[in-house]
């Protein structure tokens, strides 16, 4: 039977105390397990790969074929590592899941390690996530002491653990590499792929990564089947997406949407519109690190990752960040510069040193006003860190670069030297 | 001077080392247990837990600078750390951060004199969606202004 | 296990390599080099300074050929436009915050920016901003200096100690472009390897205080060899220039040492420019005298003729090369007919071992010794006077003085006690002076070649002996102890 709610993810957010273990149960929590024991692992696996789920982190990779590359016959452990890392400027999806809805995820856990034959998930949760961390925390021991983790959970014989592990302020460390990296008590410096983590992942074992949303996706998909998730969204996009709305909108905050849901809707719709009723101007449809649309853009692009791309942008993490008129792009990117500067890891050429010197450029643009050569610069260097990088963080300042560069040369213009202050446009 | 975890933390440490097969991988846990009893991470604490997980010094120096969480100095009472990203930029954290500076008399990085405020400005708190945000310690502030702002510090004793 | 093969193409070279061979060991293999500056041969390849970026045809990115594994019917471009351009980008990239110091720096000749440089990049800077100022001069311990600002965060260094001395000393701290080598606060490198890490940073960074600025490497000639520190045999490269050791390098030999020697070794060449003994002399009434070679054949074949010459005994040394412990042991066998054959070698006091280089036996040819059957001087019985080989140890020193057995000749490079007391000193060469052979602790025989010719008027052994056969066999005038009293030892 299918449910007749609209909403997948976040059916319990925002009700009193959703993120107990009670209401949780209630409210249909843990149902997916009996199920779920009775199919066997690769039926599991196989019911996610005809779900179409995608990876909600970030990459939009396949659940179900990332979970069936992983080897079982090497004699290791298989490791699950939930990625609650969620530091892409914009995205803020993860923490209401984390905060409202803890014990989806579990479910989520549980079936995605019973799936990949793992007994023991980390869960790696960003250093500053103070009540997510606790939320998590406690249903975690509720789990334990109800008998749904640990040894022979829910008394079918198979063993799972769970294990919160804190970051300590690193956006890079929700890169899957560097995130086992620095599980392993190491510096987050993303890994040299290959070997790719289903492979050589944890401690050496085959590991699987996936994102808060992806998981937290699965009870529904096991409860009501594949053929279910598919209702929602498009046909090569399917299912609901978590976008975490801020910026110039007049109600931010997190909207389940359908995907293929349109981004102009989203804006107008759902958040109240552009702020003060200005016009809007930009729209980050992705997370800081995809490239920017217009407003025309906005005006026919639909929120999947197919439509997305044809606009020259990405799905990536569903943060949406909306620009209105007042705000100078050259002043956004630098904003935004600063941010990658300082979140290399420092390991490869380009991205260390390129992304302080374009950093360092759009400074001097803002304080001292910039050349047209400076904007030839800016172009060659984003290039030159382009796809030349261990893990694609230089891509994520070189993209916003290149599209913002390209999409608003004006704001850019109004800073060569020798025009006026006045030229110069700042935010707000 | 010896330094050594409580009794409390010991058995802390000891259910987390349970939890890796590999003494290293406790090094992040084990850095914050030390961090929540000594209030920040000096080099006496970075050798001691280096010996505790068998691990070098260098490579715990190499992780406590990596990551910017540990503290390497002790940080005021309060530590006001304010979201300096976009979302938050573009709902006015650059003058959130301005009123905080005026008022505390102190600029970014600096402690007041009496070492109860800290001021630092962070990257994205993932409070996008209630901008502008700043992180007290660790507890999160949101949706702020210059009034709101005043309000918290004087709850701060 | 056989290696299955795998066949690729590198810029229209085909290459059959091992499976797992990198791209970049690939290319070598076909005789093509790659620039890089994070991989070195002899240490795990991590990928990180991606000036080794090749394209593969069909495939979307340019890859780290350092850290992609071949897979067979690869078709690998280097040199084409796309990889020019970033090879240019990466030179670029990396001396954006680079001092440009090069007027002072001591890796100026084997540095791999300017080697580079020349090749990639040569555009007058784009960079208009200020650079990140880190800190110089730093006196890491062991000899090694190291300037934050020239680093290019390779990690080799960090790798060596790891890898090699097997121990954690190094880490690069901070992120971004703040990111700089160091050890832990207030530490010094400490591991008996550490000197490699000079040797493999491919820039600046790591300089050596034993050399710096000592010379411009260019002027600098160098010759194999074998380092004579312990019986490991480590294969070394001597630069010299005129008559001077500036400093030793590792060589690489898979078989012995790899790319690496230990500190000891690395600065145990002082004795070959300090301290040497230069000319022949003899002591007469324990005053010592400088005299022609001629004179001090004459007088040590006079000496050895006051009695029977299998009375004498010849005291060997684990110092010295194959040839020349053969001469001697050939001498005494056929000359002396003496059974009393000894050996001395170095010994020093707690004498660092490990499990990887350095072993407790700090003589480079301990092996010949035993093989020509030398035995231990402890052993000594009664002998009339004794020839010596290089040197005494202490031991062995205090045994000849409790016997008071007179030294009738030493042959030696370098003053010691032993010379001292000897009433005939002959100079010969040290090993960077001569060719031949050391064995080592497994058995293998390495050649070491003359850097230059033996300095001053320093003799192979081998010759000197050969003319005291020949007066020994004539009827020249011999000397009794009486006519000469030999001086008691100092
Ligand atoms: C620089 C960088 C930062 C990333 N940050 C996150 C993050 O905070 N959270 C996340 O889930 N994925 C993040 N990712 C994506 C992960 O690498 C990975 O693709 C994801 O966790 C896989 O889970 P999924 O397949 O369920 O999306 C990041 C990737 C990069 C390159
Ligand atoms: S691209 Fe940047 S963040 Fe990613 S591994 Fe390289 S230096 Fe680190
Ligand atoms: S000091 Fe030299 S070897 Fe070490 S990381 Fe820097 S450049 Fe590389
Ligand atoms: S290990 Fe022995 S042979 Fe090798 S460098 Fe050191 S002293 Fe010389
Ligand atoms: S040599 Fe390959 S990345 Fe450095």
């Amino acid at each position: 039977m299918v449910p007749s709610m609209s909403l997948i993810l976040t059916n319990r957010v925002g009700q009193p105390e959703s993120y107990t273990l009670q209401v949780f149960e209630k409210t249909g929590g843990y149902q997916s397990v009996k199920k779920l024991f009775s199919l066997q692992p690769n039926q599991v696996i196989d019911e996610v790969k005809n779900s179409g789920l995608r990876g909600r982190g970030g990459a939009g990779f396949s659940a179900g074929l990332k979970w069936s590359f992983v080897p079982q016959d090497t004699g290791k452990p298989v490791y699950l590592c939930v990625n609650a890392d969620e530091s892409e400027p914009g995205t803020f999806k993860d923490r209401l899941l984390l905060e409202d809805d803890p014990h989806q995820l579990i479910e989520g856990i549980i079936i995605a390690c019973y799936a990949i034959r793992s007994h023991t998930a980390y869960i790696y949760i960003r250093g500053e996530f103070d009540l997510p961390c606790q939320r998590i925390r406690s249903a975690v021991a509720e789990a334990y002491a109800k008998g749904y983790l640990g040894k022979n959970i829910f008394k079918s014989g198979y063993d799972l653990d769970v294990t919160i592990h804190r970051g300590a302020g690193a956006y890079i460390c929700g890169e899957e590499t560097a995130l086992l990296e620095s599980l392993e008590g190491k510096k987050g410096q993303p890994r040299i792929k290959p070997p790719f983590p289903a492979v050589v992942g944890l401690f050496g074992s085959p590991t699987v990564i996936n994102n808060v949303e992806t998981l937290s996706a699965l009870p529904f998909i096991i409860n009501h089947g594949a053929a279910a998730y598919r209702r929602f969204g498009t046909e090569k996009s399917p299912g609901t997406k978590l976008f975490s709305v801020s910026g110039h909108v007049n109600k931010p905050g997190v909207l389940e949407k359908p995907l293929g849901y349109p981004l102009k809707d989203l804006i107008e719709k759902d958040c109240g519109g552009v702020l003060g009723g200005k016009r809007l101007k930009a729209v980050v449809p992705g997370g800081s690190s995809v490239p920017v649309l217009n407003a025309q853009d906005v005006e026919t692009v639909k929120l999947d990752y197919e439509s997305l791309m044809q606009h020259g942008s990405m799905l990536g993490s569903g943060g949406v960040i909306v620009l209105h008129e007042g705000v100078d792009m050259l002043w956004a990117l630098r904003n935004l510069s600063r941010f990658y500067a300082h979140e290399s890891c420092g390991q490869c050429t380009p991205c260390r040193e390129g992304s302080g010197w374009v950093d360092k450029i759009l400074v001097r643009f803002l304080r001292e006003g910039g050349t047209s050569a400076d904007i030839e610069l800016l172009k060659d260097i984003s290039n030159n860190m382009m796809g030349k990088t261990i893990c694609v963080l230089a891509d994520a300042l070189a993209m916003p670069v290149l599209s913002y560069l390209k999409k608003f040369p004006e704001d850019f213009a109004a800073h060569f030297r020798g025009k006026t202050a006045q030229a110069q446009m700042h935010v707000l | 001077m010896t330094m050594e975890f409580s009794p409390e933390n010991k058995k802390k440490l000891a259910e987390i080392l349970s939890r890796y097969p590999t003494k290293q991988a406790a090094l992040l846990p084990t850095l914050w247990l030390a961090q929540g009893e000594f209030g920040f991470i000096s080099q006496e604490t970075m050798e001691y837990v280096a010996g505790l997980l068998d691990i070098s010094p260098a490579h715990v120096y190499g992780v406590v600078t990596f990551y910017t969480m540990f503290h390497r100095k002790p940080p005021g009472k309060y530590n006001l750390q304010v979201c300096r990203t976009l979302s938050c930029a573009l709902r006015g954290s650059e003058s959130l951060l301005d009123h905080l500076k005026k008022k505390l008399g102190i600029g970014e990085n600096e402690t007041t004199p009496d070492g109860k405020f800290s001021l630092c400005t962070v990257e994205c708190l993932a409070s996008c969606g209630t901008a502008p945000a700043m992180m007290v310690n660790q507890k999160y502030f949101e949706n702020l202004d210059a009034s709101k702002v005043d309000e918290i510090l004087n709850g701060l004793k | 296990m056989i290696m299955t093969d795998i066949t690729l193409t590198i810029d229209g070279k085909q290459v059959a390599v091992p499976k797992g061979t990198s791209i970049l060991q690939a290319a070598i293999t076909a005789g093509i080099t790659i620039p890089h500056y994070c991989w070195h041969p002899g240490l795990k390849a991590v990928g990180n300074c991606r000036m080794c970026l090749v394209q593969v045809e069909k495939w979307p990115k340019p890859v780290a050929s350092c850290v992609q594994p071949v897979s067979e019917g690869m078709v690998v471009k280097t040199s084409t436009d796309e990889i020019t351009k970033i090879r240019k980008s990466v030179m670029e990239f990396l001396l954006i915050n680079h001092p440009l110091d090069c007027p002072t720096c001591d890796q100026a000749g084997e540095c791999r920016l300017q080697d580079y440089y020349m090749n990639y990049d040569e555009v007058p800077s784009r960079f208009a901003e200020e650079k990140v100022s880190k800190n110089k001069m730093i006196d890491l311990g062991a000899n090694v200096m190291l300037d934050q600002e020239r680093c290019i965060a390779c990690t080799r260094c960090i790798r060596v100690c790891q890898e090699v001395a097997g121990v954690d000393e190094l880490t690069l701290a901070n992120r971004g472009d703040h990111t700089m080598i160091t050890t832990f606060p207030g530490k010094k490198l400490s591991n008996p390897y550490a000197g490699n890490t000079i040797d493999v940073c491919p820039v600046g960074a790591l300089t050596n205080k034993d050399f710096r600025f000592k010379k411009r490497v260019w002027f600098l000639e160098r010759t194999p060899s074998v380092c004579p520190g312990c019986s490991r045999g480590c294969n070394i490269e001597i630069h010299h220039e005129e008559l001077k050791v500036y400093r030793l390098l590792p060589r690489y030999n898979p078989e012995v040492n790899n790319y690496w020697i230990c500190d000891e070794g690395r600065y145990g060449y002082k004795f070959i420019n300090e301290d040497r003994i230069l000319r022949p002399r003899i002591l007469e009434k324990n005053i010592s005298h400088l005299v022609s070679s001629d004179e001090a054949v004459d007088r040590l074949a006079g000496l050895m003729k006051g009695g029977a010459l299998d009375e004498i005994g010849v005291v060997a040394n684990a110092q010295e090369t194959n040839e020349t412990l053969q001469a001697l042991a050939d001498f005494a066998k056929t000359v002396l007919k003496t059974r009393h054959l000894y050996f001395s070698r170095r010994e020093v006091e707690n004498p660092v071992s490990d499990n990887f280089l350095m072993t407790a036996d700090k003589n480079p040819n301990q092996a010949f010794v035993d093989k020509l059957g030398f035995r231990p001087l402890s052993t000594l019985k009664e002998v009339r006077g004794l020839l010596v080989l290089n040197s005494l140890s202490p031991a062995d020193m205090k045994k000849v003085i409790e016997k008071k057995v007179p030294i009738l000749g030493i042959w030696a490079s370098n003053e010691n006690p032993a010379a001292h007391s000897s009433a005939v000193v002959f100079p010969i060469p040290t090993y960077a002076e001569q060719e031949g052979h050391f064995t080592n602790v497994r058995g293998l025989t390495q050649k070491i070649t003359a850097a230059y010719p033996p300095r001053g008027e320093a003799r192979l052994v081998s010759e000197t002996l050969e003319e005291l056969t020949e007066r020994l066999q004539t009827n020249a005038r011999s000397y009794t102890q009486n006519s000469y009293p030999l001086s008691p030892h100092l």
